[in-house]
């Protein structure tokens, strides 16, 4: 034990600098994965005490039952209480104080004239509850609002907003309320609850903006005597309330809002950060694996003189292994603290493309240590196992034999059995994308289909490096040659290497092609369906916005140049037991403007008891034209519609269509998403654009596009989407390049002689560094290439199989594949810069007697 | 005058552990002539090939290559001097194994890109030179599939392809036995005789010294002896003094 741990320690001084590459993977893998550990921790715990904050001096919520909470809801939607309530309340025995909470969606308009915030965090409006004791903003500068028009704003949202104390500015509620700003808030110490922006009316604007009927508030807040616990407190409400209404702790509420956060945005958030930990560590294991590999084999001679000596198997295996350890372990603690400092960048990262996450100090949980540290052990180990196990069974003779650096080939059997595994993938995938379509095929297909891509790597790789090689001698002349010959001497060695950045390029091309696609589907889907010729939108991302005025529409209506205006508005329900969001619209004006596609049944038709679904979710369910539906809303009321029609292109619709009528007992804050404009025959384009613009400036300055703008903006949140994978992957891409850079230094290192033979003969040292640096260009491209194919060929498959009406589009982005394929060949021209100037310096007398 | 070199001293090391591996050395090697350079294991004999070939530098005196002061060339111009002008044999590894045999013997020519119009005019020269070999059924094999008489018949080949004026060659015969030496050492007077190459062999070998035109003998890094017109048995006679103590003056 002792004679082993020596020789692997002893192995490992000798090989400081080949195991650099390997420390730095595991280095930057480990930072990833512990930076989204931390990151998510400590974003949990942010939100946490935000809440906790926001419910501090509240011991008892008074509100609606009944919750829905629809997919995309950041929360569940609960009908408003009858605000009279407060009096029955505040006579209990153990309460305190109570107040009447109103709260809804409302987004501010800066002194610029541009909305504040809406790409993300949400923008909330309510009343400025006057008892300091129940509300978590306190005032840092001014007044309490006290007369109808005076708000008090945050100060995260005054100081983005360029807003003052005596500023009048708009409140989009999202019908435009014109409001003066007499106070600014703090919340606790910080400027806001997180991000997010608030703005305080008195209780009568904000329910009268806020909520569609008069008498009604959102929640009531109730403090505690002292004495009284707060679930002493909540039974005692419990005996007062309505069947439809109940009572929570402020704890219990606390604690709902944060689950609601952390499992929703926060899960989302942080699954998708360890996906690209993931991918960045399975990359870093073929680079750790090879590097590995390799200083196995330039020590055969070494350890066949150990075994010569005596060394059992097992200590050579050990001695191998121990480095290995050393280098995962050591490297998995550098990588700790690197991802303190990913942390940090992921989160610049976000603020940086808009979407500001709550500030707070960083939390490092036990597990937030031990899983990276664990993990970048085991996959040091884990990819030095088989070099380890193949160093053990060096026979005693090879150490009499020169070192075997000659072409290995894929064996037979592997170029098989690789065949047999790409063929069955492929058939899998693209069964799984055609027929049915199954994602679950598809996806089984695409896993078997990188396990094939390892298992012929080897035969790809000489067959690839040989045809990508083969007009490099007319370009580069011997150099070239020579370049083409290295790359291709070790076959295994090559794919190894290249197989690292085939999964990252994969991974790129695969959501290049998946978003190329979407961008492409919401395209076709706004050219299909869309028949209008404007469309009036209020952008926003997450939770922020507050949606259109929904008195744009008659206003809109009214001008003398529109032929028919259509306002797309939303609710939530559960029809048949599922929680899903309504879209609420009038039937007939839809008709004129959007097109359905085939329709069974007739939208325009649709009465009150009615509802009309998408195909796709008619398919999903088994529902029927005719069949009735039972349909339960927050409030507590049930109803039943009859389904009057099923329609094709749910695109710019969306998959439920109720009428105003049947949705408006229902109804919380009034606001359209968005409205589509048909102009009379005969009015230009631009005049009619004109009008409109004009008509809607007054409702809190909404964005008016053309059906070309609205279709682009509608795949906006794409490229966004795109440009924050990129980043993510630049790491994993990054750390398939280390590896292509270690493996060619230790190559150079292997040629020694060879170098210095060339040089002797007459190679010029700029012909020397050419030669190494096609060697890497080479292997970047077959990377790249490989990674290309698979790529687009999975991202093909992936868009059909999730696309289960056959309505989406697919899309090839091949000015974007082409970017990818020249950023690849230049990085591989980059990694080699390090090992060819070091070839280069050798000198030619001390590398031919190099051992 | 091809090659020579003028009060050559090369010191290795410093201080305590300085080798002074050449000791004021002065040598001509002129066209056409072969010339065998002999001498005890350490006496200088490598360094003074390596020197006069433009691979190592001296520490004090010129070495000269065609009328050019090596010491006034930099790395690149000492490159292009060795491709065109300078053929070198190495004891050990003078292939490069991912090239085949004619692609060895090419590669000067390749890495001075003289392909295409150029190599047409080569081309008949190359078939010369592998029919000297005796290789031409070779061609298209590896080096690793090669006898070690091969492969340094081969050397000897990419040694003169770029017709250079000097072929150094180290030991070509160390490894080989006495037919396959007899095939390299015939190739290298024929470059000598025939082409009015210059051409120096370090070897251990009376046999081989005896077929070339003159021999240098080296000790402790000082030309000891000259030999024109040698013979196995003369040089052999000869050695044999080295491996007494040394009596009087060593030269003739
Ligand atoms: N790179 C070096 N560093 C230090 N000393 C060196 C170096 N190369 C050679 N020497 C020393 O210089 C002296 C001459 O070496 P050289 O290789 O020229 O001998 P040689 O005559 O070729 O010997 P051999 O017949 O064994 O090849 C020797 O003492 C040797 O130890
Ligand atoms: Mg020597």
């Amino acid at each position: 034990m002792r004679a082993t741990l020596h020789l692997g320690l002893r192995g490992l001084r000798a090989h400081k600098r080949r195991l650099l590459g390997t420390f730095l993977a595991v280095v930057l893998g480990v930072s990833f994965l512990a930076g989204t550990m931390v990151l998510g921790d400590t974003l949990k715990s942010n939100f946490g005490t935000l809440f906790a904050n926001a419910y501090a001096g509240t011991d008892a919520v008074v509100r609606g039952a009944g919750s829905i909470k629809a997919d995309a809801g950041p929360a569940g939607v609960r009908a408003p209480i009858t605000a009279s309530l407060d009096q029955r309340v505040a006579v209990l025995p153990g309460v305190a104080a109570v107040a009447p909470s109103v709260s809804g969606a409302g987004q501010l308009v800066g002194a610029d004239g541009k909305p504040i915030g809406g790409k993300g965090p949400p923008t909330t409006a309510g009343n400025w509850v006057t008892d300091p004791a129940l509300n978590p903003y306190h005032l840092v500068q001014g007044r309490a609002p006290s007369a109808p028009g005076e708000a008090v704003i945050n100060r995260g949202a005054a100081r983005s907003g360029g807003l003052k104390v005596g500023d009048t500015t708009v409140l989009r509620a999202p019908d435009p309320v014109r409001v003066t700003i007499v106070g600014i808030a703090a919340f606790g110490s910080a400027d806001g609850m997180g991000p997010s922006t608030f703005t305080g009316l008195t209780l009568a604007d904000a329910q009268r903006y806020l909520l569609p009927r008069a008498g009604e508030v959102s929640t009531l807040l109730v403090k505690a005597a002292p004495g009284t616990s707060q679930e002493q407190l909540v039974r005692t409400i419990d005996t007062v309330l309505p069947a439809q209404d109940e009572a929570v702790t402020g704890a219990q509420a606390a604690q709902e809002d944060t689950t609601n956060v952390s499992s929703g945005f926060l899960s989302v958030f942080t699954t998708v950060l360890l996906v690209f930990a993931g991918i960045a560590l399975l990359v870093a294991t073929f680079t750790i694996h090879n590097t590995f590999a390799i200083v196995v084999a330039q020590r055969t001679r070494e350890n066949a003189l150990l075994r010569a000596l005596g060394a059992a198997r097992r200590q050579i295996l050990g001695a191998t292994l121990a480095e290995a350890v050393a280098v995962g372990l050591t490297a998995s603690l550098a990588g700790l603290l690197g991802g303190i400092g990913v942390a940090t960048g992921l989160k610049g990262l976000f603020s940086a493309i808009g979407m500001d996450l709550p500030t707070g100090g960083m939390v490092v949980t036990t597990s937030a240590v031990l899983v990276p540290v664990l993990v970048g052990t085991v996959v040091a180990i884990a990819s030095a196992l088989l070099p380890a196990i193949r160093a053990g069974r060096t026979a005693p003779v090879a150490a009499m034999r020169e070192t075997a650096v000659e072409a290995v080939g894929g064996s037979r059997i592997r170029t098989v059995l690789g065949a047999v595994a790409g063929l069955a993938a492929a058939a899998l995938t693209v069964l799984g994308a055609t027929r049915g379509p199954s994602v679950a095929l598809t996806a089984v297909g695409s896993v078997l289909a990188l396990a094939a891509m390892i298992v012929l790597g080897p035969a790809a790789a000489s067959l690839a490096v040989r045809v990508l090689g083969a007009p490099l001698p007319r370009l580069r002349g011997v150099s070239g040659a020579l370049a083409a010959r290295n790359a291709a001497r070790n076959p295994r060695r090559t794919a190894a290497t290249a197989t690292a950045l085939m999964v990252g390029v994969a991974v790129v091309s695969l959501f290049t092609v998946f978003g190329a696609s979407i961008k492409q589907s919401l395209d076709d889907t706004v050219n299909r369906s869309f028949a209008g010729d404007l469309a009036i939108s209020a952008p926003s991302f997450g939770a922020g916005g507050s949606g259109l005025s929904p008195r744009i529409a008659p206003a809109v209506a009214a001008l003398p140049q529109v032929r028919n205006v259509v306002a797309l508005g939303s609710g939530v329900a559960a029809v048949d037991g599922h929680a899903v969001k309504l879209d609420v619209t009038d039937p007939k004006a839809l008709t004129g403007t959007v097109t359905l596609g085939a329709t069974q049944g007739a939208v325009a038709g649709l009465g009150a008891d009615g509802i009309a679904v998408s195909r796709a979710v008619a398919d999903r369910y088994g529902w029927t034209v005719g069949q009735a539906l039972p349909v339960a809303y927050a409030d507590g009321s049930h109803q039943s519609l009859t389904l009057d029609a099923v329609y094709t292109d749910a695109g710019v619709v969306g998959d439920y269509l109720v009428t105003p009528q049947t949705w408006a007992p229902h109804r919380t804050q009034d606001s359209d998403t968005l409205v589509a404009v048909s102009l009379k025959q005969g009015v230009p384009l631009a005049a009619g654009r004109t009008a409109v613009e004009q008509a809607v400036a007054g409702f809190g300055g909404p964005t008016v596009q053309d059906r070309a703008q609205f279709a682009t903006s509608a795949a906006a949140g794409i490229d966004m989407m795109l440009s924050v994978v990129y980043a993510l992957l630049a790491l994993a891409v990054l750390i398939a390049l280390m590896g292509i850079a270690n493996t060619l230094t230790l190559a150079m290192h292997e040629r020694t002689r060879e170098l210095g033979l060339l040089r002797g003969v007459g190679q010029t040292r700029a012909q020397l560094r050419s030669m190494v640096r096609w060697e890497s260009v080479l292997v970047a491209v077959f990377g790249t290439v490989g990674g290309l194919g698979l790529g687009a060929f999975l991202g093909w498959a992936l868009v059909r199989a999730t696309d289960s009406t056959r309505t989406g589009s697919f899309a090839l982005p091949v000015p974007q594949l082409v970017v990818v394929l020249a950023v690849g060949m230049l990085a591989g021209a980059l990694a080699a810069v390090r090992p060819a100037r070091r070839a280069a310096r050798l000198e030619v007398l001390r590398a031919i007697a190099a051992p | 005058m091809s090659a020579r070199v003028e009060d050559a001293v090369k010191i290795y090391g410093i201080a305590a552990t300085q080798v002074r591996a050449l000791d004021h050395v002065s040598v001509e090697f002129p066209a056409g002539r072969f010339t065998a350079v002999m001498g005890p294991s350490g006496s200088g004999k490598s360094t003074l090939m390596h020197c006069a070939a433009g691979l190592d530098t001296l520490t004090a005196g010129s070495a000269w290559i065609g009328g050019r002061d090596l010491s006034t060339l930099n790395d690149r111009q000492l490159t292009l001097l060795r491709r065109a002008s300078v053929g070198f044999v190495f004891q050990a590894f003078n292939l490069v194994p991912t090239l085949t045999v004619l692609e060895n013997i090419t590669l000067p020519l390749d890495l001075a890109g003289r392909g295409g119009r150029e190599r047409e005019a080569d081309r008949e020269w190359i078939d010369s030179l592998v029919d000297v070999v005796g290789l031409g059924d070779r061609l298209r094999h590896r080096p690793s599939e090669l006898s070690g008489g091969q492969q340094q018949r081969v050397a000897v080949a990419r040694a003169l392809v770029a017709r250079p004026e000097v072929v150094f060659a180290d030991e070509p015969t160390g490894n080989l036995d006495s037919r396959s030496g007899a095939e390299v050492l015939g190739l290298l007077r024929t470059a000598s005789q025939e082409l009015g190459r210059s051409v120096v062999m370090v070897t251990h070998d009376p046999v081989a010294a005896g077929h070339a035109d003159e021999v240098l003998f080296l000790a402790d890094g000082r030309l000891v002896d000259t030999m024109s017109a040698p013979t196995a048995a003369l040089v052999l006679e000869r050695m044999k003094a080295f491996d007494r103590p040394p009596v009087g003056s060593a030269a003739r």
